[in-house]
């Protein structure tokens, strides 16, 4: 379509369709202003000024702030805090393993998306799509249940003899770990189908016809075509495994204090919201650095999609 | 006779033409779609835009809908100047490439939009309807929804919904793309018939010139933006104004020569006259060229290729010169007489339909 | 799978092993809502496995109990906000991204955007702050506009994806049959945006029902939206009375799937 060019203003016939008329003919940007204006006051200025509070002191009372002076303290004390260290470290292994492991349990199901029947994809979708619908509280809560000391793991293994005691799973980084790849499959399966559902399948049948196995279409053909679904998946599954609460504050027992679990006791309880801040921002950059390098990872394996009209 | 190009040709119309496109411009960035397009159509007249992709036509045809606004230039519908007239207030009526029927809407409500768009009363609307559906045989099918067509009635419902509106200026955007190629040719005869029957002044867009030569009064061929050559289809065939034009319609033989005296000197040693001066190039239509044995004349070669297509027989001379010409005959008589890898002598049937172009 | 005719042992065995970890990872997706669901059948009043007898008792519970009832009334009222307010701002800019012409529509999208892609505890504290910095305090609709802001990306593209499917010559069919830049929005675009619309409404009330992350920041004091009220429940309970709330939110949740795949199909979630 052309940019240039505009369609001129045709009549209309009362004065509101006039004026509505006029904002849409015109192609312009007006029917988009509330959005942005909605944007820029809730959104925007927000994000500017949680920045201008990193850099000072500030004194919460009431939930209002009563003082604020100019001060790198915070910044300072961010840098070389040994707590913010092994926090943000801890929250980024975590992150990029449950990423990690999205990839090797989502993978697969998308590639039985690919080779499935009409009612394997069906269901597929179903079970990928649910979970999205119900909050994740409810689907930490079911970890509970079976991670739990009389839950679903240690009954069925006491059930079985194979041990005598109940495991602790609960309240360890392990129970984190699981819950939090369950929770975030479906946010790696969604991308991938929506890659692999793209793919022209004959592709895979002249991969056939000219000699390879299952594995190796699945492998030249199949896996290449599919790293941007990767790529998208990945960036998703980070973000949130990254930042996530819930997961930390159910799972590991109120002791497991990751970067969020952090913020949410900086800003709520101990009302230092000049930590907050910084820990945010913090939170805010690393999270964009990975997001950027798993970008630049995705784009270097898919130089082939950067052709003519890329 | 034919000597090279005077110009593209206009037709001079005796009645003033409801559609006059006058030195119209557009430019997309750096790029010139159109340059300087002038023509005339006349009232009743079918005329096409042909050419090959990104050749300007489309974007033509979309600015006399008012799609697009031209740069420059006038584009006037029955004297009114069109530049300010929205989209919606042209009395033009397209059938789009895809047909872009609206698919939430059955036929009837597809076809009587522009009535309630205009706001006529019901009644009328709905006789119009049933009137503009009788005309394109499709009574039965008000209440089906488009997907539940087929694609020759898609594109008969497509066509309906503008004849409503009665348009002026009919403009079709490659209606038959979206067709199957059996479908195609009885549907272009019975478009034209129909088109022909109401008295609509058309616009045609195509990239096959089949469906131009079957379809037009008159043919535009367009290259880069311009139009180089606007004439009867036979006219367009048999005096092709440009090399372009000669080796886009149809098939064509071209070669290198001089001109000597006002003359040029034809490989069989028969001669040509032209205007031109130095350098040209001859070109020769395949059924003005001959087959005969080797020792009938000075230009030989040797037969490389042969085919049949329909009841004439295809061949492909590679002659001792250098250079493949093609040749057209009637089926029965160079069977008989020629084979494969046969070596033969060529002649030209009529010198006088040789072109000569500049080089 | 018949495609392959001569697979080799190793080839079928890779396979195998690969299609056994995809069976794996869907009963990994959908085995804790079913714990769940038998756990809220449980007649006893601890949380353990397996379930023991059936009862109703701890659905009844769940609106017997004033605070979760007041919860769920506030998150339906955070999500019907939400909702309504990512129709009226997200359709129009979807529009504009999809059919604009001027430079700059890729700008707008990327703007829209940025909020959903940072992450919704920065954009809660950012909101906090920014609220205490002009004493607007926490409530229910500082909550509801900072998701609004969250999720209105998710309608954008809902529609935008759906308008960029639609064939642009059906606008311009509707300019050249007389029809004016309204009535073509009206008789024609709508009506074919509408399945997009409802299924961004189904994804931007599901947000504003059950977003934690912003909303744990942003809630009024007295009025605790559902989420905030589980966490706290879920943490210092132990009974069946969370499995039937989750039982609650799992029917609803099948609800809205129903909903989604009647109006766009489950295959178009993704663009």
């Amino acid at each position: 379509m052309a940019v240039a060019s505009r369609t001129p203003l045709p009549g209309a016939h009362g004065m509101g369709e006039r004026i509505v008329d006029a904002l849409l003919s015109g192609r312009g940007i007006w029917p988009a202003v509330p959005a942005i204006i909605v944007l820029t006051v809730v959104a925007v200025i927000p994000f500017v000024i949680l920045l201008s509070l990193g850099f000072s002191d500030i004194e919460v009372s009431r939930g209002a702030i009563a003082s604020r002076t100019f001060s790198l303290e915070y910044i300072a004390n961010a840098l070389t805090d040994p707590l913010y260290w092994t926090t943000f470290q801890r929250s980024m292994t975590l992150a990029l393993t449950t990423t990690a492991l999205c990839v090797f349990f989502g993978y697969p199901v998308a590639y039985l998306y690919l080779v499935g029947g009409r009612w394997t994809k069906r269901l597929i979708l179903v079970l990928t799509i649910a979970p999205l619908l119900t909050s994740g509280i409810v689907r930490t809560y079911a970890w509970l249940v079976i991670l739990g000391g009389r839950g679903v793991v240690n009954s069925t293994l006491m059930g079985l003899g194979l041990i005598d005691q109940p495991l602790r799973i609960m309240n360890t980084h392990w129970a984190v770990l699981i819950g939090m790849v369950q929770i975030h499959l479906p946010v790696m399966i969604l991308p991938l189908i929506a890659v692999m559902s793209r793919h022209d399948t004959r592709l895979m049948e002249a991969a056939a016809n000219l000699g390879a196995s299952h594995l190796g279409t699945l492998r030249t053909v199949i896996m290449p075509l599919s790293v941007p679904g990767i790529g998208t998946g990945a960036a998703l599954v980070f973000t949130l495994s990254y930042t996530t609460f819930v997961v930390p504050q159910l799972l590991g027992g109120g002791n497991y204090l990751n970067a969020a679990t952090m913020i949410y006791e900086q800003v709520v309880y101990s009302l230092e919201w000049s930590k907050g801040s910084v820990s945010s921002m913090i939170l805010m950059v690393t999270c964009l650095i990975v997001l950027v390098a798993i970008a630049l990872v995705t784009n270097h394996f898919t130089r082939w999609t950067q052709g003519r009209d890329a | 006779m034919m000597q090279g190009p005077s110009g593209p040709a206009t037709i001079v119309a005796t009645t003033s033409p409801v559609l006059r496109i006058g030195g119209v411009f557009k430019r997309f960035g750096a790029v010139t779609v159109l340059d300087n397009c002038s023509l005339d159509v006349a009232e009743g007249e079918i005329v096409t835009l042909l050419g090959p992709s990104g050749c300007g036509k489309t974007t033509l045809l979309r600015c006399i809908a008012g799609f697009w606004e031209a740069d420059g230039g006038s584009i006037t519908i029955d004297g009114q100047d069109m530049a300010r007239v929205p989209v919606n207030r042209r009395p033009v009526g397209v059938v789009f490439q895809s047909y872009a029927l609206f698919p939430h809407l059955t036929v009837a409500r597809n076809v009587g939009y522009a009535l309630r768009m205009q706001g006529m009363a019901q009644a009328e609307a709905e006789r119009r309807v049933a009137a503009a559906l009788e005309t394109v045989s499709l009574v039965g099918l008000e209440h089906r929804y488009p997907a539940q067509l087929s694609g020759g009635q898609q594109q008969r419902v497509a066509i309906a919904r503008v004849l409503v509106m009665e348009p002026r200026v009919l403009l079709l955007d490659e209606p038959f793309n979206a067709l199957d190629a059996k479908l195609r040719g009885t549907m272009q005869v019975e478009l034209r018939q129909l088109i022909k029957s109401l008295g609509l002044t058309s616009i045609f867009v195509t990239h096959d010139q089949e469906e131009a030569l079957t379809m037009s009064d008159r043919i535009a061929v367009m290259r880069g933006g311009r139009i180089e050559q606007a004439d009867s289809p036979n006219e367009i065939f048999d005096r092709p104004a440009t090399a372009y034009v000669a080796d886009f319609i149809g098939s064509s033989n071209f070669w290198p020569a001089q001109v000597v005296d006002g003359q040029v000197a034809l490989p069989d040693g028969q001669s040509v006259a032209s205007a031109l001066q130095g350098p040209v190039r001859v070109m020769a239509r395949p059924h003005n060229l001959q087959i005969a044995p080797p020792s009938a004349g000075p230009w030989t070669g040797k037969i490389v290729f042969q085919r049949p297509v329909g009841p004439l027989i295809e061949t492909h001379v590679e002659t001792d010169g250098g250079g493949v010409v093609k040749v057209v005959a009637m089926r029965r008589e160079s069977e008989r007489a020629f084979a494969h890898e046969a070596l033969v002598s060529l002649h030209i049937v009529s010198p006088a339909l040789c072109a000569v172009y500049p080089d | 799978m018949s495609l392959f005719r001569h697979s080799s042992l190793s080839d079928a065995l890779g396979i195998g092993l690969i299609l056994a970890v995809a069976v794996f990872s869907l009963l990994l997706l959908v085995a804790p809502s079913i714990i769940v669901l038998m756990i809220s059948f449980d007649t006893r009043a601890f949380v353990s496995f397996p379930p023991e007898g059936f009862t109703l008792r701890w659905y009844a519970e769940v609106f017997e109990q004033g605070e979760l009832v007041d919860a769920m009334l506030n998150s339906l009222q955070v999500g019907l906000t939400v909702t309504l307010l990512c129709i009226l701002l997200g359709v129009p800019t979807a529009l504009v991204c999809a059919r604009g012409r001027f430079r700059g529509t890729t700008a707008l999208s990327v703007f829209v955007l940025v909020p959903h892609m940072v992450p919704g505890i920065v954009l809660g504290v950012a909101v906090l702050f920014a609220g205490a910095l002009v004493n607007v305090s926490p409530s229910i609709w500082l909550q509801s506009v900072a998701i609004t802001v969250f999720i209105l990306a998710v309608m954008v593209r809902t529609v935008q994806s759906r308008l960029l499917r639609l064939d642009p010559a059906l606008e311009e069919a509707a300019a050249n049959l007389r029809a004016t830049p309204f009535q073509s929005l009206r008789t024609v675009t709508f009506p074919l945006l509408l399945p997009a619309i409802l299924a961004g409404a189904v994804f931007t009330f599901v947000e504003g029902f059950d977003n934690l992350s912003v909303a744990i920041f942003t809630h009024g004091f007295r009025d605790r939206p559902l989420p905030v009220e589980l966490l706290a429940l879920v943490q210092y309970t132990s009974s069946p009375l969370v499995a039937a709330v989750s039982g609650v939110q799992i029917v609803l949740a099948i609800a809205a799937l129903v909903a989604v795949s009647l109006s766009i199909g489950l295959d178009n979630v993704n663009d």
